[in-house]
């Protein structure tokens, strides 16, 4: 026995510990930690699957997870302190685009979409009519400092739909979503894969809308490090982010479909069905009406306007105070970082640090180093272009 | 006057535990709450302290409770000097919220009861866990060792170091690689098998 214990002893670079949540866009980094992907890059990492982005957050703050696969918000938050002790946070690489739903109790989405098929209307518009006296609306969100409060609230607002007075939002945990919608505890949830596709398979939802319906090529998970550790390892750094493309490259391929679908759906995973993952994995589906993209569009790179689409939509709902958004995205996310990592893959990345955000509503080309990078439309669901301030300066 | 305290765990047994504790001591009035919309049973207890079980999903549901207090709730000594507190409460898994500002050396004798009860209970199950795994792989690693010898014709000095390479050329750990070498092996054998 004493040659196994002095075998495991042996390890192949600096200690990784990445959190995650039983959530289908955590794909690439299970993909990586199986496929030996991080080995290979020089960092022995180890997943730890956390129950709550509370426990995320707390075990950022503290040391317990050097890093984790997170909704941006959030890192924001634990950056600025806003919800317990503060930790210095890097964002080296975005994990997914799209991948939630806005899914609502069976007999008000059928109305909902009786409506929309009657008057041609807009999915929100149709919920407005729907409301009558049933305001405020009980819907569940996953977090208040998570990209399903942001896209839920910017989707209602479209509609004239306000949190408080129309919509009544309260924190639902994903695990808990189904079982909350079958009381009527809520009405309707905004969740990211698997949950919408849960629900609808048990019969007690049925999903109105995707991230792609609010923001096509929406910013979903992104890889966040703490900042001392990414400055004591910068390598291995690096080869995590190399591990992690690498996956997204797998994840998004869809012939892997099937593969990825199994191994997510293991007990140590998501430990559920994996047909209900499958739905939303790039060639999981016939006709997704959910979808998650990892690589394709330039989904790994950390776009400085993703960090200040969501930080402007943090202000607007009060969620931060008066931050200098622009240093705060600067410091967070790390273009350096991901172009320094991905060379030696030669991997295409943008020239620059931000685009417009919203400005196309077809498939266009980037402009990128070694080759362009062939992009889907980026619209808004109401036709706003955002527009990142001032001439982004890179590392 | 004695606080109000709010235990969610699901834990029956440890539960009723820190109850007796925190109930003998005669600083708190234990109140427990369990299952779905938790944020609700929060505020109609309304208690002082909410000590929460870390591997339940529902730390997010409390996060977003403000009605209780002006502000939303604070986390385990936010904005306090003491991360070795915290860091204790986290590695036993156990967190609270203080909701009605109490002062932080009322609750401290409060929170250390629950650490210890959760650390004690922890180190039973970690010490199973390990001893359960270890058993594992060693058994898996008697099936590889058996598997070569009958089909590959090894010794058992041999199929051991053959495993051993395998880890090493692969990167991974020698528990991981003989755990699917096994899994394969026996699906060739039912295949194999009309």
């Amino acid at each position: 026995m004493s040659e196994v214990l002095a075998l495991k002893r042996e390890r192949s670079g600096p200690r990784l510990r990445i959190g995650f949540l039983r959530l289908t866009d955590s794909a690439p980094a299970i993909v990586a930690h199986e496929f030996g992907y991080f080995a290979e890059e020089g960092v022995d990492a180890e997943l730890l699957e956390e129950p709550s982005w509370a426990n995320i957050a707390d075990k950022l703050a503290y040391g317990f997870l050097d890093a984790a696969v997170i909704v941006p918000p959030l890192a924001f938050a634990i950056e600025l302190g806003s919800r317990g002790v503060s930790q210095r946070l890097v964002i080296p690489c975005n994990i997914s685009m799209g991948g939630n739903t806005i899914t609502l109790a069976t007999a008000l989405a059928r109305r909902v979409q009786e409506k929309c098929e009657k008057q041609g209307h807009s999915v929100p518009q149709a919920l407005a009519d729907c409301l009558g006296d049933q305001r405020p609306l009980p819907m569940g969100i996953v977090h208040a400092y998570s990209t399903h409060n942001l896209l839920l609230r910017y989707w209602l607002a479209t509609a004239g739909l306000h949190a408080g007075h129309d919509v009544r939002l309260s924190v639902v945990p994903p695990a808990r979503a189904v079982e909350a919608l079958k009381s009527g505890q809520i009405m309707g949830f905004c969740a990211g894969a698997p949950w919408g596709e849960i629900a609808v398979r048990s019969g007690t939802g049925i999903n109105v809308a995707s991230s792609d319906d609010i923001w096509r090529a929406a910013p979903e998970k992104a890889f966040a490090v703490r900042a001392s550790w990414a400055e004591e390892h910068l390598e291995a750094l690096k080869g995590a982010v190399r591990a992690l493309v690498r996956a997204a490259q797998f994840c998004d391929a869809p012939e892997n479909a099937s593969y990825t679908g199994a191994l997510l759906s293991r007990q140590k995973y998501l430990g559920v069905d994996s047909h209900a993952i499958l739905s939303s994995l790039p060639g999981g589906a016939i006709a997704p009406d959910n979808l998650s993209c990892f690589f394709r569009g330039a989904a790994t790179f950390p776009w400085r306007s993703h960090a200040l689409w969501l930080l402007e939509q943090m202000r607007r709902w009060d969620l931060i105070g008066d931050v200098d958004t622009q240093s705060l995205a600067a410091r967070v996310y790390r273009s350096d970082l991901y172009r320094a990592a991905v060379a030696p893959l030669g991997v295409s990345v943008p020239m620059t640090d931000s685009k417009s955000e919203g400005a196309h509503d077809a498939p266009w080309s980037l402009e990128a180093t070694p080759k362009p990078i062939a992009m889907g439309p980026d619209s808004f669901c109401d036709g706003a272009v955002f527009e990142d301030a001032p001439a982004p300066v890179s590392f | 006057m004695a606080l109000t305290i709010l235990l969610i765990d699901t834990d029956a047994e440890r539960a009723r535990a820190l109850e007796d504790k925190l109930s003998e001591s005669g600083y708190a009035r234990v109140l427990r709450a369990e299952g779905p919309d938790l944020a609700a049973q929060v505020e109609r207890a309304r208690p002082d302290l909410v000590i929460i079980d870390m591997a339940l999903p529902d730390r997010d549901a409390l996060e977003d409770i403000r009605s209780v207090s002006a502000a939303s709730p604070v986390v385990m000594f936010a904005g306090t000097d003491d991360p070795a507190f915290a860091q204790e409460a986290i590695a036993a898994g156990v967190c609270s919220y203080n909701l009605s500002g109490v002062a932080l050396q009322d609750v401290r004798p409060i929170l250390a009861s629950a650490i210890a009860l959760f650390q004690r209970y922890r180190n039973v199950e970690t010490e199973l866990a390990a001893a359960k795994a270890l058993l594992n792989e060693r058994r898996l690693i008697e099936r590889a060792k058996a598997i070569l010898m009958k089909d590959r014709k090894m010794t058992e000095p041999d199929a051991y170091r053959w495993l051993q390479k395998k880890a090493m050329n692969e990167s991974r750990k020698l528990a991981q690689v003989v755990a699917d070498f096994v899994a394969e092996a026996e699906d060739q054998q039912r295949e194999t098998k009309p």
